[in-house]
Formats: C-alpha cells, sequence, structure tokens
C-alpha cells in the first residue's frame, strides 16, 4: 500500500513545487492544493461521478473478459468457427470508437448499459487475441501427453491450455482495464449527465481548468481502481507466475 | 395501524400516479447552464408532473445532434441549434416539428477589440475573422455580403469552443454568444468600453436560435402532451425570469461545479434574448411567421438549402396556440 503511495505523494510534491517554484500561470497547471479543495468541496459530486464511471466501465470490462476468454475457448475448440469469426472482429475494431459511440447512444440511450457496451467494445478484441496466442503458445508435447493419458478436450482445456494461458490473459486484462475507462468516458461524451466524462466535458468547454483537473484526478482513481483489481485477480489465480 | 394504513395508501396511490404520466426526454444543445434554467426549474417544481409529464432532461454535447436524436423517436423532444439546423433537418427529411423558438434573434454577434482598430465591417478585410461553422459562418457571410466584402478579403477560419485565442490576440474578430462567451470576454477584456461589437440585425440578418422541436409521430399520436410540454416549460421560464436566484439553484444542482459567477450572469442574457423580436408581443416561444421566412429566405440566397422548404408543415404553432397568450407573456 504504502509502496503504491509513495510515488503518488512524489508526484504531487513535485507537482506542488513546479507550480510555486516556476509561478506556473494557473490556466495551464493550478495548484494540487486548490484542486484538492475544490474537490473536498464538492465531495459527494466527485464520489458520484468516480462510482457511475467505475461501474460502467467495470461492468463492460466484465463483458469484455468473459466474451474476450470464451471466444479464444471457442475458436480454440472450433477452428472454423474462428476462420468464420475473428474477421469480424477485427473489422469491428476498425470502427472509431466515437462514431461507434454516437450509435450505441441512439440505441441504449442515456443508460449504464450504453457506456458499458462502448468498454466492452474497447476490451473484448486484447482479450480474445491474447487468450488465442496463450494457447497457441502450449508446447504441443504436453498436450500429447495429457492425450497420451487419456484425456478428454475438456480436461485439457481446463487442465493445460486455460492455465497456461492466464499470464497472457491477465496481460490482456491489465491493458483493457484502461481501455474500459477510455470507452466509459467516451460514453459518457454523448449527453451523459453524470460521471467523469460528463465533468471532463463539463469542464474543458467552460474552461474551468481547476475542476478540470480534478475530472483528471477522479479518471486516474477509476483506472487505477480497475487495475488494482485485476492485479489482486492475477496474484491469487496466477500464483505460480514467479516460476515463468 | 395508521401508519401501515398509510403505507399502504401510498403503495396504491404510487402506481396509479406513475401510469398516468407520460416518459418524455427533452434533448438539450449543450451542456447544464442557466441558458436552460427554465426547463430545469420546471421539472424541480414539478410543472411537467403536473401536465402528466414525467420529463428527463438530457444535456446535449459537441458531438450531439438533437435534431437526430429526436427524429430517431428515441427521445421526443429537443431544444436545438436553432432555425439554420432545423432547416437542414427538414431538408434531409427527418421527421421533426418546430413548435416553438427560444431565442427570437441572433443569439450571437461578433466581437472585436477597440484597440486593433477594427471599426466597422469593412475593417474585417485581412483580419483573422473566426466563426463557428456550424451556422454562424454563414451569418457572417451574410452581414459581408451586405456590405458588398468579399469573403476571399476576410482571412475566415472556424472557431474552436474557447475564446482564449481571441482573447491572447491570436485571432482579431470571433463569434460570442450574448448569454456565454460575450461574458467570458467582457470578464477578461474589462469590459464593453474595451470591445467592439458587431450584431446580425444590424445588416439586415437575424437567425433565431434554440428551436423547440418534436418528434413528428410523437407530437402527431400526443397533441395534448406537447401542449402541456409547452405550458410547463413557458411557467418555468417565467418563474426563472421572476426568481432567477431559483433558477440558478435549479442548474447548479444538476451541475454543481460550474462557476456560479458567470451562471448568474448568463440567465438574464438569456432571458432578454427571449423576450426580444415578436416574443415581445407574442409571448414565449413565439413563430413569427415573417421572422422565419427571411431566416429560411437567407439560407436558400446563400444556397445552404438547395430549394425553398414547406415552412407551414415544418413549423406548428397550433401547439403554442392552444396557451392563452396571457399565460405565455414574460
Amino acid at each position: 500500500m504504502l509502496r503504491a503511495a509513495l510515488p503518488i505523494l512524489l508526484l504531487f510534491a513535485l507537482w506542488e513545487a513546479a507550480v510555486i517554484g516556476l509561478a506556473i500561470d494557473p490556466f495551464y497547471l493550478p495548484s494540487i492544493r486548490v484542486v484538492a479543495a475544490a474537490m473536498q468541496a464538492q465531495a459527494p459530486f466527485y464520489l458520484d461521478a468516480y462510482l457511475v464511471t467505475l461501474s460502467e466501465a467495470a461492468l463492460g470490462f466484465a463483458m469484455g473478459g468473459l466474451v474476450g476468454v470464451g471466444s479464444a475457448l471457442l475458436f480454440t475448440r472450433l477452428p472454423v468457427v474462428k476462420d468464420m469469426v475473428l474477421p469480424i472482429f477485427i473489422v469491428s475494431q476498425t470502427v472509431p470508437v466515437i462514431a461507434f459511440g454516437a450509435i450505441v447512444v441512439l440505441w441504449f440511450g442515456n443508460t449504464l448499459m450504453a457506456k458499458a457496451a462502448i468498454a466492452f467494445y474497447l476490451t473484448f478484441f486484447p482479450v480474445t487475441i491474447n487468450t488465442l496466442a496463450g494457447i497457441a503458445a502450449v508446447d504441443p508435447r504436453q498436450v500429447a501427453l495429457l492425450r497420451s493419458f487419456g484425456a478428454r478436450q475438456g480436461a485439457i482445456m481446463r487442465k493445460l491450455l486455460l492455465p497456461s494461458a492466464l499470464p497472457r490473459i491477465f496481460t490482456a486484462l491489465r491493458l483493457s482495464a484502461s481501455l474500459a475507462l477510455a470507452g466509459a468516458i467516451v460514453g459518457e461524451w454523448f449527453g451523459a449527465t453524470r460521471g467523469v466524462g460528463a465533468m471532463l466535458l463539463a469542464a474543458m468547454f467552460n474552461e474551468q481548468i481547476v475542476s478540470l483537473w480534478a475530472s483528471i484526478l477522479v479518471a486516474a482513481a477509476v483506472g487505477g481502481t480497475l487495475f488494482a483489481a485485476v492485479a489482486l485477480a492475477e496474484r491469487a489465480m496466477v500464483f505460480w507466475r514467479e516460476e515463468l | 395501524m395508521i401508519q401501515r394504513r398509510t403505507l399502504l395508501a401510498a403503495s396504491l396511490a404510487t402506481p396509479a400516479l406513475a401510469q398516468t404520466l407520460t416518459r418524455v426526454q427533452l434533448r438539450l444543445k449543450w451542456l447544464p447552464q442557466t441558458q436552460f434554467a427554465g426547463f430545469y426549474l420546471a421539472v424541480e417544481r414539478g410543472h411537467y408532473r403536473a401536465e402528466g409529464l414525467d420529463l428527463t432532461i438530457n444535456p446535449g454535447g459537441p458531438n450531439i445532434q438533437g435534431e437526430t436524436i429526436v427524429a430517431s423517436g428515441a427521445e421526443q423532444f429537443g431544444l436545438t441549434g436553432g432555425t439554420d439546423s432545423f432547416f437542414a433537418a427538414r431538408e434531409r427529411q427527418l421527421p421533426v416539428l418546430c413548435i416553438g423558438i427560444t431565442h427570437q434573434i441572433t443569439p450571437f454577434v461578433f466581437v472585436a477589440k477597440r484597440a486593433s482598430n477594427i471599426n466597422n465591417l469593412e475593417d474585417f478585410r485581412g483580419k483573422r475573422v473566426t466563426a463557428w461553422f456550424t451556422g454562424a459562418h454563414l451569418v457572417l457571410y451574410g452581414m459581408l455580403a451586405s456590405r458588398g466584402i468579399t469573403r476571399e478579403s476576410v482571412n475566415i477560419q472556424p472557431q474552436q469552443v474557447s475564446v482564449t485565442p481571441f482573447i491572447n490576440g491570436e485571432t482579431d474578430v470571433c463569434a460570442a454568444t450574448w448569454y456565454n462567451e460575450l461574458n467570458i470576454i467582457r470578464a477578461r477584456l474589462g469590459g464593453d468600453a474595451n470591445l467592439r461589437l458587431f450584431a446580425a440585425e444590424d445588416f439586415g440578418i437575424s437567425i433565431p436560435r434554440d428551436t423547440l422541436v418534436v418528434n413528428q409521430a410523437f407530437a402527431g399520436a400526443n397533441p395534448r402532451a406537447v401542449e402541456g410540454f409547452l405550458r410547463a416549460s413557458i411557467k418555468g421560464w417565467r418563474e426563472a425570469k421572476a426568481e432567477p436566484a431559483a433558477a440558478l439553484e435549479s442548474v447548479m444542482k444538476i451541475a454543481p461545479t460550474l462557476d456560479r459567477a458567470h451562471q448568474i450572469a448568463m440567465l438574464p442574457e438569456a432571458i432578454r434574448l427571449m423576450q426580444a423580436g415578436p416574443a415581445a408581443t407574442q409571448g414565449l416561444f413565439a413563430l413569427d411567421a415573417g421572422v422565419i421566412l427571411r431566416a429560411h429566405d437567407f439560407f436558400v440566397e446563400q444556397r445552404v438549402l438547395q430549394a425553398p422548404l414547406d415552412l407551414a408543415a415544418a413549423f406548428r404553432p397550433e401547439f403554442l396556440n392552444a396557451i392563452p397568450l396571457a399565460e405565455r407573456m414574460a
């Protein structure tokens, strides 16, 4: 905990020192104390934004993780499906997220699901690809060994392929955590009333620099929470990682 | 016992009330600010509920086209760009109707610093002038044309949301709404004494903006709801004018990080634009056929509209006219 907090405190100290020492115009970088005071003054509002965006990103992230791992397993089992569906996955990723966002908001309206859908859209693909790569990297001799013991396809998947792919899956999940946050924020740029994205947009366009920085800090907190959750899950599930 | 009976009564009464309310949504053209205070105040005070409407206000933003959302039927009402964006939507045959106009005159002006020696429109020649390319640029073209100044002789650039480039002197003239950017410029450059304003109306052009639109199919099936929406909105705006502090709070509650002083300054300017022109005699949200026709003809002349539109089919004053004029006067 301290190891994580120390660099952040150091960064804040550096920030404050730069603002005072270099006499930076608050329009470009306000003092961290001013930002903190603004956040404290509107604490319930910022907390609400944190929780709203966190739940949108977490929901999209969870869906993206499940669909990503699920489709990679399906693709491994049925290569025909992989040949048919994976190209669609790839094409889907070429649609700019901002265009996709406009459509999603027309479909789902101003709902939590709309933002989660965009977070999902950004997260499922890296997970799919990395899971596939993780499974492909398994030594075929290990598969042959299990098969010689009479293991069925399902058991090989459960006992060998999936555990072997876990480190790569978690690498993808770490990347996806920040993508899910970006997805939720983009989703909130289409007329949301709550959340970090709505706050960022208002601060940007009203040129409220202090609340802009406050929003950035809240966004960082959401990203940090998601990332920490993935890291904790990884520590529990990939306990052998040190050996790799 | 009494408590249990009250609870029972409440549990029976609530669903019954909910059933009678029609769920509708209003999409704004921009982020929450006192430009829309009357609508927020009307929600807060239950005026829409009194008309049988369960109204949700959805803010707009840079990526949001109100007419498209309302045309899709996803939302029923919209406070959209203006007559310009509404004409464009009708030209694309989107099923939207205009049921009221909020800002009765062009809500923006072009601003120059007095120190830059730009004293009249002719002085725009060779200067860096910015305008929002969502419609304000056309007004600028029209203003220049009225003085026989060619567009090519002026360095016209698209304007971003921020007016900081103008304040810092990177541009010479910029567009500013009376209620928003102009207040920022006034505050940062020390008031009107240091500024020169160019209003479209002084050059024979008037483009009313902030149009209230409704989904055509919804209006056809629910004319009472459209009337009720207008009645509640007018009530909210009349109260916003009479009680600006309450109106301010209804917006600050939605967006507490807004700059309070800026929002206080915005409200009276927004109300002034709402009461200007035909609204002075025809009440809030007035749809004056003559004003609309002149704006329409301007866009036809500018070749923005390829062909004249059927204005009687697009602008529908019957919902407004169902409300007595006395109730519509602010």
